[in-house]
C-alpha cells in the first residue's frame, strides 16, 4: 500500500512538473506575481511529493517487501540493515528517482533562497527547473519505475550486487548526483540571463556559491569512488578510466574551467558569452554522463541491461535541453558585442584563459576516448580499447601544464605585468623547481615523470607560499603583531582567494600523491600455504592461518597475515575471499595497513582446496597524499562557501 | 562568437547526436572478427561424452560447425532446439560434420547436460581453455563455419535462432556444401 | 609453478606442514606474465586488463601466456598471437597506427590549434585596447600598502 502512495506522489510530481513549466511562461507573459508563486508552490510541491516516493521506497526496503520489483532486484532478507536504505539507489530506477530527488531539493533551496532579491529571474529558474525535472519524471513513470509490483512474490530477493555493498558506495551515488544536479541552478540563472538578455554579472555573483558547492560534491563523489575502487576491487588502483568514470570527469573538468573563468568576469566583465558557454557545456556534460551510463551505449562495468528504448527517450530529453541551451547562445549571442579589454598577454585575464583551454582540452580528450571506440564501430566496423595506457600518456603532459598555470595565474597581476614583478613573484618558486629535482635525482629517482611532476609541484607549492608569506607579513607590519596573526588577518580579510589557494594546495598533495603510488608502486604475487612467507620492499608476509569466517549474508576465506620488518612484527593483516550467499557472488577483500604515509594492501585472490593461498601484495607509496589531498581541497572549498558575505554580494 | 564559431558548435552537436543514435541501436557485444578467412586453428580433445579424442584434423576436407557452450551458459540452452534442427537438416550430407565445444564446465555438468537436453553429435571438451582462445571465443555461444579448405568462413556470436538460423543455414553453409565439388579439386 | 605446486602437495599429504615453511617469491617468468598480462584486455570484462580480471577467461589467458613463454615464445610474438585471434580489441590501447593516430594526436593538436587562436585572439586584443598613460612605478612601501588595500576591498 506504502508502495503505491509513493507511485502516486511520483506521479503526481509529473502532472505537476508541467503545471511548474506552465505557471512559469504565464509568470513571464502576464507578469502576474501570482502565476510566479504558483510555480513556486509547484517546485516546493514537487520536492514534498518526491520526498513520499523515495521513503516509501525506503520503507519497502527496511521492511523488505519483496512484492516490489526493485525491491526483490536490489536487496535481500540478509542485506544488512545499513546497505538497506543505500539499496534505494543501488540500481536504475532507484537511483535516477534519486536524480531527480536531488533536483527537486536544489530548486526548492534556490527558489525559496532567491525569492526576494532576484524575482525576474525566478520564472525562468522555475521554468527550467520543472523542464528538467518534467523530462526526468517522464523517464521514471513511463519507461523505468522502482514501484512496479511482482506477481507471485518471491520468498526472498536477489541481493544488491556485493560490490555495492560498502559504506563509500553508499556515498558515492548521491554525492555524485548533487554535484551534477547543483550545476543546474547556475545552468537555470544563465538560461534566464539568455533568455531574458540581461548578461551582466550578477547571475555569475549570485550563482557563485551554488557552483563552488556543486563542484565540491562532484569532486568528493569522484574521489569516494576512486576510494571504494581501490579497496573494493582489490588491484589496489583508484582510476580505471572506465567509461563511467570517464562520464563524472568531464564534467568536473569543464566545470572546473567555469568556476575559474567566471572570475575574470566578475573582475573585468568580460567573455561574458564564454562563461555562458561554459556552463552549458558542463550541465550538458552532466546530462550527457548520465544518458552514456543509463543507455548501454558504452557497456561498462557498471553498466545496466541495454534497452534500446529508453536509450532513445533519454537521448531525446537531453538533446532537446542541450539543443535549446545552445540554440539560445547562438542566437543572443549574434546580439551581444562584448567589449574586451586587454592590456597585455601576460595577464591574469590572460592565464585564465589559457587555463580555460588546457581544461578543454582535458575534456575533449576524455569524451574523444571514451566515444572513441563508438566512433570506430560507426564508420568501419573495428572495435578498439581506449584503456589507461592511452589516459595516462596523453594526460600527463596536459595535467603537468594545468599545475603550472596554478602556480602563475594567481600571484599575477590583472591587466599587465612587469617584468620586474614576474622576476619578482617567481625567480625563488623557479629556484624551489630547481632544487627539488636535485634533491630528487640526488636520492635516486630518474623517472621523467616523476622529475616533472615535481619541479611543477615545488614550483606552484612555493608560489603560495611565497605570495601568503609576503602578505601575512605585510598585515603583521600593519597591525603590529606576529606574522601568525597577520596570516590569519590576511585569510580573514580575503577567505575567498586564500581558501582557493588551500583547494590549490590541495591539489598539489594530490598530485604528489598520484604520481608516487603510480609510478613507484612494486606489487608480487606468490603462491603459499600456512607457514610460507613472502617478501615485499622491506616487509615480509608471513601466512600464519587461513579460516573460515562469516558475515551476515557473506562467507569468507580469511587469510591472516603475519607482516615483519627486520625482525619486528608490525601487523597482522586478514584479506578476505567472499562468497555472498544470495548471489554465489565472489569478492575479494584487501587488507590495508597505513605506512610512511604509504599502503601495504594485501588481497588473497584465490584459495585452493588444497590449501594453496595466492597472495597479492602491493606497496603503494604516498597513497595517503591521495586522500588527504581530497580532505585539503574539501577543507578549502567549504571555507570558500562558509566565508562571510561582503556587501556587494 | 562569430558563424564560423556557431556553425561548429551545431555540426558538433548534430554528429554527437547522430553518433549516439547510432550507438544505441549497435550491439554493445558485437565485435569484428579477424579470423574471417584465416586458416582454422587444429585442436585435439576428449570427446565429453565417450572421452576418446577428437581432432579437427580427422575432418579435413569436409564442412565443420563448431558450436561453443556450456551447461551454466542460459543463451545455450535457448539455442539448443535449434542447433539440433540444424544437425538434422545436413547430418545426411557425407561432407558436413557438426562437433560441439564444452568450454569453461565441469564434466559431470556437461553430461548431465547432455543427457537432459538430448544431442546428436559429438562434443570436445576444452580443457584448458586454450581451444577457446585460439578461436578468440569471447563467451558462449559462439558458432564457427569451417569450410572444406579448413578455413573459417563465419562465425556467429550468439544464440543460433530466428533470423540467425535461416541465414546460417541457406546462406553459409548451403552454399558451402554445394560448391563442393568444384572447390575439391583445390 | 603449477608442477612445482602439485610436487609440494604430494610431499605435504605425509609430512607436518611447519617443516615445509619456506620463503616464497616471484620467478622471472611470473614477472614477465604480468608484464604481458597487463597490456592485454580481458575481453569479457569492462576496460579491465586481463592480469587484474578475476574472470575465468583471463585466468586462462594468463595460463596460455604462461605456456607459451615457457616454450620461449618471446613477448612480441604473444602479443602477436593474441592479436591475431581478437583483433586491436584485444589491446589496452588502440595501436599506433592508420586511423588511430588521430586519437594519438588530437589532444596535442587540439591544445596546439587551440593555443595558436587564443594567442592571436589575445595578441589582437591587446593591440585594440588603447595603453593606459605610464605611470612611474610608485615606491615599494606605497604599492605594498596599495594591495593590502586592494586585498581588503576585493
Amino acid at each position: 500500500m506504502i508502495i503505491e502512495i509513493g507511485h502516486f506522489s511520483v506521479i503526481v510530481a509529473l502532472v505537476l512538473s508541467v503545471f511548474g513549466m506552465a505557471s512559469a511562461v504565464l509568470a513571464l507573459k502576464t507578469r502576474n506575481p501570482d502565476w510566479a508563486r504558483s510555480g513556486r508552490m509547484a517546485v516546493t510541491l514537487i520536492f514534498f511529493l518526491l520526498s513520499v516516493g523515495m521513503l516509501s521506497l525506503v520503507y519497502a526496503f527496511i521492511t523488505r517487501d519483496f512484492s516490489v520489483l526493485y525491491v526483490a532486484n536490489n536487496s535481500n532478507s540478509k542485506l544488512p540493515f545499513f546497505y538497506t536504505v543505500a539499496a534505494v539507489w543501488g540500481g536504475h530506477e532507484g537511483s535516477l528517482l534519486l536524480w531527480v530527488f536531488i533536483l527537486s531539493l536544489f530548486s526548492t533551496l534556490a527558489v525559496w533562497l532567491h525569492w526576494r532579491t532576484q524575482p525576474a529571474i525566478m520564472p525562468y529558474l522555475i521554468a527550467v527547473e520543472s523542464a528538467v525535472m518534467f523530462g526526468f519524471l517522464c523517464l521514471i513513470v513511463f519507461l523505468s519505475s522502482p514501484f512496479e509490483r511482482l506477481l507471485p512474490v518471491p520468498l526472498d530477493g536477489k541481493d544488491l550486487n556485493p560490490l555495492l555493498q560498502d559504506p563509500a558506495m553508499v556515498m558515492h551515488p548521491p554525492m555524485l548526483y548533487m554535484g551534477y544536479v547543483g550545476f543546474s541552478i547556475p545552468f537555470s540563472f544563465a538560461m534566464a540571463a539568455l533568455f531574458s538578455g540581461r548578461l551582466g554579472e550578477e547571475w555569475i555573483k549570485v550563482t557563485q556559491r551554488w557552483t563552488t558547492f556543486a563542484w565540491m560534491c562532484l569532486t568528493t563523489g569522484i574521489l569516494l569512488g576512486g576510494y571504494w575502487a581501490y579497496y573494493e576491487l582489490g588491484w589496489g588502483g583508484y582510476w580505471g578510466w572506465d567509461p563511467v568514470e570517464n562520464a563524472s570527469f568531464m564534467p568536473w573538468l569543464v566545470g572546473t574551467a567555469y568556476l575559474h573563468s567566471v572570475l575574470v568576469q566578475e573582475k573585468r566583465k568580460m567573455f561574458k558569452v564564454w562563461n555562458l558557454f561554459l556552463i552549458i557545456v558542463t550541465f550538458s556534460l552532466s546530462l550527457i554522463g548520465t544518458f552514456l551510463v543509463r543507455s548501454g551505449v558504452l557497456t561498462s562495468v557498471h553498466s545496466f541491461a541495454t534497452d534500446p528504448e529508453r536509450g532513445l527517450y533519454i537521448l531525446l530529453f537531453v538533446g532537446t535541453v542541450i539543443g535549446i541551451a545552445f540554440g539560445a547562445l547562438i542566437l543572443r549571442s549574434n546580439k551581444l558585442k562584448s567589449q574586451v579589454e586587454m592590456d597585455s598577454l601576460i595577464s591574469r585575464e590572460s592565464i585564465f584563459l589559457f587555463n580555460n583551454l588546457f581544461f578543454l582540452v582535458a575534456a575533449a580528450t576524455v569524451f574523444l576516448g571514451t566515444l572513441y571506440p563508438l566512433i570506430l564501430e560507426t564508420l568501419q566496423d573495428a572495435k578498439v580499447t581506449v584503456g589507461p595506457p592511452y589516459y595516462n600518456a596523453v594526460f600527463m603532459p596536459i595535467a603537468l601544464g594545468l599545475l603550472f598555470l596554478m602556480g602563475i595565474g594567481p600571484y599575477i597581476p590583472w591587466r599587465k605585468a612587469s617584468i620586474a614583478s614576474l622576476k619578482k613573484s617567481f625567480s625563488l618558486p623557479l629556484l624551489a623547481g630547481a632544487v627539488m629535482v636535485i634533491l630528487l635525482l640526488v636520492t635516486g629517482i630518474q623517472n621523467l615523470y616523476a622529475l616533472a611532476g615535481s619541479y611543477v609541484v615545488a614550483f606552484a607549492g612555493m608560489a603560495i607560499v611565497l605570495d601568503f608569506g609576503k602578505i601575512s607579513q605585510l598585515y603583521a607590519q600593519r597591525n603590529g603583531s606576529n606574522i601568525f596573526q597577520g596570516g590569519l588577518a590576511a585569510f580573514t580579510a580575503n577567505q575567498r582567494r586564500y581558501s582557493s589557494m588551500i583547494t590549490h594546495i590541495g591539489v598539489l598533495v594530490l598530485v604528489v600523491g598520484i604520481i608516487a603510488s603510480t609510478i613507484y608502486q612494486t606489487e608480487k604475487v606468490v603462491s603459499m600455504r600456512v607457514g610460507d612467507e613472502f617478501a615485499i620492499g622491506d616487509y615480509r608476509m608471513k601466512l600464519t592461518n587461513i579460516h573460515e569466517v562469516a558475515g551476515g549474508n557473506w562467507n569468507a576465506q580469511e587469510g591472516v597475515f603475519q607482516v615483519f620488518k627486520g625482525e619486528n612484527l608490525i601487523t597482522e593483516l586478514r584479506p578476505q575471499k567472499r562468497i555472498y550467499a544470495a548471489t554465489q557472488t565472489p569478492t575479494t577483500e584487501s587488507a590495508i595497513y597505513a605506512i610512511n604515509m604509504g599502503h601495504i594492501f594485501l588481497t588473497m585472490p584465490e584459495v585452493s582446496e588444497d590449501g594453496v593461498a595466492v597472495a597479492r601484495g602491493v606497496l603503494n607509496p604516498l597513497i595517503l597524499w591521495v586522500w588527504g589531498g581530497g580532505v585539503i581541497m574539501g577543507l578549502g572549498v567549504i571555507l570558500n562557501i562558509l566565508r562571510p558575505r561582503k556587501k556587494e554580494e | 562568437m562569430n558563424k564560423g564559431w556557431q556553425l561548429t558548435l551545431v555540426l558538433i552537436l548534430l554528429g554527437l547526436f547522430a553518433l549516439f543514435y547510432k550507438g544505441l541501436w549497435g550491439d554493445p557485444r558485437h565485435i569484428p572478427t579477424v579470423l574471417i578467412g584465416t586458416e582454422a586453428p587444429n585442436f585435439e580433445g576428449p570427446d565429453v561424452e565417450t572421452g576418446q579424442t577428437i581432432s579437427l584434423a580427422q575432418f579435413k576436407g569436409k564442412v565443420v560447425l563448431l558450436n561453443f557452450w556450456a551447461s551454466w551458459c542460459y543463451e545455450c540452452k535457448v539455442e539448443h532446439e535449434s542447433i539440433l534442427q540444424l544437425h538434422q537438416l545436413f547430418k545426411d550430407h557425407p561432407d558436413f560434420v557438426m562437433l560441439g565445444v564444452n568450454y569453461q564446465d565441469k564434466l559431470p555438468d556437461a553430461q548431465h547436460y547432455l543427457q537432459q537436453y538430448g544431442t546428436t553429435f559429438s562434443h570436445v571438451r576444452d580443457l584448458k581453455g586454450q581451444l577457446a582462445i585460439d578461436y578468440g571465443v569471447y563467451g558462449v555461444p559462439e558458432t564457427f563455419v569451417i569450410d572444406q579448405q579448413g578455413k573459417i568462413r563465419h562465425k556467429w556470436v550468439g544464440p543460433i535462432t530466428g533470423e540467425v538460423y535461416t541465414n546460417i543455414t541457406q546462406k553459409v553453409i548451403a552454399p558451402l556444401l554445394t560448391s563442393q565439388p568444384a572447390t575439391r579439386t583445390s | 609453478m603449477r608442477m612445482r605446486l602439485t610436487l609440494w602437495l604430494v610431499v605435504l599429504l605425509a609430512v607436518p606442514v611447519s617443516l615445509f615453511a619456506a620463503v616464497q617469491d616471484e620467478t622471472n617468468l611470473d614477472i614477465q606474465v604480468r608484464e604481458i598480462a597487463k597490456t592485454l584486455r580481458c575481453t569479457v570484462c569492462q576496460t579491465e586488463n586481463i592480469w587484474e580480471s578475476g574472470a575465468p577467461l583471463a585466468q586462462q589467458m594468463r595460463g596460455v601466456i604462461r605456456e607459451r613463454l615457457a616454450l620461449g615464445h618471446s613477448e612480441a610474438e604473444i602479443r602477436a598471437y593474441f592479436l591475431s585471434r581478437y583483433g586491436d580489441y584485444i589491446l589496452m590501447e588502440p595501436p599506433k597506427h592508420g586511423v588511430n593516430w588521430l586519437i594519438w594526436v588530437a589532444p596535442f593538436l587540439l591544445l596546439l590549434i587551440g593555443g595558436f587562436f587564443l594567442y592571436k585572439e589575445v595578441t589582437h586584443w591587446v593591440r585594440d585596447t588603447p595603453t593606459p598613460p605610464s605611470q612611474p612605478l610608485p615606491p615599494l612601501d606605497d604599492q605594498a600598502r596599495k594591495r593590502i588595500e586592494h586585498e581588503l576591498e576585493s
